[in-house]
């Protein structure tokens, strides 16, 4: 092609690109980098405090905020539920990969909960959780009954209590927090809603590339079901787990503010705030911006750092 | 395939063109357009269209899904802000002027022979003035009186309450009142309260929130904290009132929903701590036979207040029109109406004093209202620190609160850690902020945080 051709079409290719790109840059990479800005600021929505530059400070003072690293605490609890997505998605996957007459409509119920609105999704899981009246409860009361074990059920999103004894004011383990609470009942639901959700399909289409003729000379070299699966599947699986898998970290170290915004307001005592609904009070709450874009700064800084270690450690094992 | 785009360019250029031009008139042009950003309550309907009919030059509007406390500064700071927005607390308050969208109003209505210091219940002045100075006209006021379910009392046996009485004489009677049915459930209970009321309990104790020089938060003393160990023993020793678990069976199984008013306008309560707000709810409710007694006290006799405002966007480009509305919620019109709406007390004084106001003809039934007036001049405001942001303070009490609502902490050792914390961000406050550290120490005699 000629010099001029070639300019032409350089032309008309960036004349496509630039709404796309004019769009990232105003709405995307500028406010990106404003925050980034401000996190080394006071800056506040109020007046009568000036605005500054403030070097570090904010970043410093995050180190010492006790109600910060609670939340953090509170978010790394949240990823419990995460290895057990990850595990049903993949379960799922395969059983809604077999050649089944009305494959497609399990298929289209089990992606319902990523269709249906999140917070409706919410409210329903409200009532299930009800203490005393609630279908969970009630399930697991007549199975406490049956089995005869003096114990109660558990008060979900009203209690603190939780698998490790968390104390919720302290960086502790208090013995009388041990047991079930509102951050578990947020994790089952999270469970529940992931299971069926886009990591599914993405192990559905992971398993239709999976070449059909190594089954089939593991099967004629007399491999079971289970030796075809950990031998075959599961290796030529590696590449969309372990996509699945840091999506899966940086989803969840961001997540928690639907949930924390609709059902609990954080509560109880603060147990469901994660670092995003932190985020927010401190932001459109108490107005502290520059504050506030330091923990979104740390929290990516933290992302990145666990995205990188996944990268080194994931990628070297699908390598193999 | 650039025709292709070219056509597509067009074609959508000619649709926008057409939508454009059939779009519904949204304004009356010959109206000066006022954008009043308010909650969603039917009753504002009404007060709006009240105005629009008074002042024919304006067009106000309602807009309920900007509220909030953020959306209304950025937005105003943005200059896209409503003209007109409510104000639901002194911290809010407090956060409105700091951030600069609120007007200071205080000379404008003193032009206009208003004088809402005079003339509005002093327990509404915290949701509009700060310093001394006012920042718009309280739409509405309220303090809790007790609600009865007289069904329950017949059915109970127990004669109407009358009269005023302490907390020690209430209590056996919530007690009375409070009945199970033959599997041990709660079938109503004797009480039911909000538990952000709390400060009701607090104030009655003779505690207080913050110091009275604001510098200080003093929930740790021992009033506060006998305050709050009543409002947790009507839950825990007296099992009058439900637990928050209580409540949650009791609104599934009888399936009104949550929350307080709910809960009574269902009979799952023979009382209930309210104000007269909740009539907008419990007039949908035929049946209820109701009645009003004052609020039990404590050592002291005080009822909190609380209540909403209107404030003017400073940055508004219709401000000075805006004052109308102003001078609207200060008029006759308006103040018999919320009496008639019943959404809570009219904010000037004198309006609770007129012979409608007590025998509104509409509702016959409704023969407490003088109860609502004469208690409303114990109401206290709500107390605010000009030394810590409301919400950062409040997230902090809750965080303890919630413990004690569920039983978990004791409610010393709770109001302990929330005074302790709030205090430690008061301190972090001051550190921000050099102008309000000096004005600390100026309030404290020179004496360093």
């Amino acid at each position: 092609m000629s010099a001029p051709g070639r300019r032409h079409e350089t032309l008309a290719a960036l004349g496509f690109l630039a709404p796309n790109f004019i769009g990232f840059l105003v709405f995307t990479a500028g406010p990106l980098l404003f925050s980034l800005a401000v996190s080394f600021s006071n800056w506040s929505l109020q007046q009568n405090i000036p605005f500054q530059w403030t070097g570090a400070e904010n970043y410093g003072e995050l180190a010492k905020d006790k109600q910060f690293w609670i939340y953090f605490v509170n978010t790394i609890y949240m990823m419990l539920g995460m290895p057990v997505a990850i595990a049903g998605s993949l379960v799922c996957a395969l059983l809604l990969a077999q050649r089944l007459r009305g494959i497609v409509v399990y298929r289209t119920l089990f992606y319902l909960p990523t269709f249906v609105n999140g917070v409706a999704l919410m409210i329903l899981w409200k009532a299930l959780y009800n203490p005393s009246f609630g279908p969970i409860n009630a399930v697991l009361d007549w199975g406490l009954q049956m089995l005869h074990i003096p114990a109660k059920a558990p008060q979900w999103l009203l209690s603190t209590a939780n698998l490790f004894g968390l104390d919720p004011q302290e960086l502790a383990v208090t013995w009388t927090k041990f047991g079930l609470g509102a951050r578990d009942a947020l994790i089952i639901m999270g469970i529940w809603i992931a299971i069926g959700g886009n990591n599914m399909l993405l192990y559905l289409a992971a398993l239709t590339n999976v070449p059909q003729e190594l089954t089939e000379a593991a099967q004629i070299d007399g491999a079971g079901r289970w030796a075809v699966f950990r031998h075959v599947t599961w290796p030529q699986l590696a590449p969309t787990t372990f996509f699945i898998v840091v999506m899966s970290f940086i989803g969840a170290f961001q997540g928690g503010f639907e949930q924390a915004r609709v059902m609990t307001n954080g509560g109880p005592s603060g147990t469901t705030t994660t670092l995003s609904y932190y985020i927010y009070t401190k932001a459109f709450e108490e107005f502290q911006i520059g504050y506030a874009s330091a923990i979104s700064w740390v929290l990516f800084a933290i992302i990145f750092v666990v995205t990188m270690i996944n990268w080194k450690f994931g990628s070297e094992s699908w390598n193999e | 395939m650039k025709y292709v785009f070219l056509g597509s360019f067009a074609f959508l250029s000619l649709l926008s063109g057409i939508a454009w031009f059939i779009q519904p008139e949204h304004q009356r042009h010959d109206r000066v357009p006022l954008i009043w950003v308010s909650d969603p309550n039917p009753a504002r309907r009404e007060q709006v269209s009240v105005f629009n009919d008074l002042h024919s030059q304006y067009d106000l509007k309602l807009d309920p899904n900007n509220s909030g406390m953020a959306k209304v500064i950025v937005q105003s700071l943005a200059g896209v802000g409503p003209d007109i927005f409510d104000c639901y607390g002194g911290f809010d308050l407090s956060g409105y002027v700091k951030a600069g969208v609120a007007w200071d109003v205080t000379d404008e209505l003193a032009k206009g022979e208003i004088h809402p210091l005079q003339d509005c219940w002093p327990g509404s002045f915290s949701v509009f003035v700060l310093d001394g100075r006012v920042y718009g006209m309280p739409t509405n006021v309220s303090v809790n009186a007790i609600w009865y379910n007289k069904d329950i009392f017949d059915a109970c046996g127990v004669p109407y309450p009358k009269g005023e009485c302490t907390w020690e004489q209430f209590i056996p009677l919530a007690q009375k009142l409070t009945v199970k049915d033959e599997n041990g459930r709660p079938k109503h209970f004797g009480l039911l309260a909000d538990w952000w009321g709390w400060k009701q309990f607090v104030y009655q104790y003779g505690g207080r929130v913050y110091s009275e020089d604001g510098t200080r938060c003093v929930l740790d003393s021992p009033e506060a904290i006998a305050g709050m160990q009543l409002f947790h023993d009507l839950m825990y020793k007296y099992r009058v009132m439900p637990s928050p678990s209580d409540e949650q069976n009791m609104a599934t199984t009888g399936g009104w929903g949550s929350g307080t008013i709910t809960l009574f306008s269902g009979g799952r309560g023979a009382m209930a701590v309210g104000g007269r707000w909740w009539l907008c709810t419990l007039r949908d409710n035929k049946k209820l036979r109701l009645g009003v007694m004052p609020a039990p006290f404590g050592p002291k006799k005080v009822y909190w207040a609380y209540g909403r405002a209107s404030l003017v966007n400073k940055n508004s480009p219709h401000r000075r029109e805006a004052l109308d509305f102003l001078r609207y919620l200060a008029g006759r019109e308006y103040n018999d109406l919320i009496n008639h709406q019943a959404d809570a007390l009219a904010p000037l004084k004198k309006y609770c004093y007129t012979p409608e106001y007590l025998h509104d003809p509409e509702f016959p039934n409704e023969d407490y209202n003088d109860v609502w007036r004469d208690i409303m001049r114990y109401g206290v405001p709500e107390e605010i620190s000009p030394f810590v942001d409301g919400h950062a303070a409040g997230r902090l009490i809750d965080k303890q609160l919630d413990l004690v609502r569920s039983d978990e902490e004791s409610v010393e050792k709770a109001m302990r850690n929330a005074a302790r914390q709030v205090n430690g961000e008061i301190q972090k406050t001051l550190a921000r902020d050099p102008q309000l550290r000096e004005r600390y120490e100026r309030t404290v005699g020179g004496e360093r945080p």
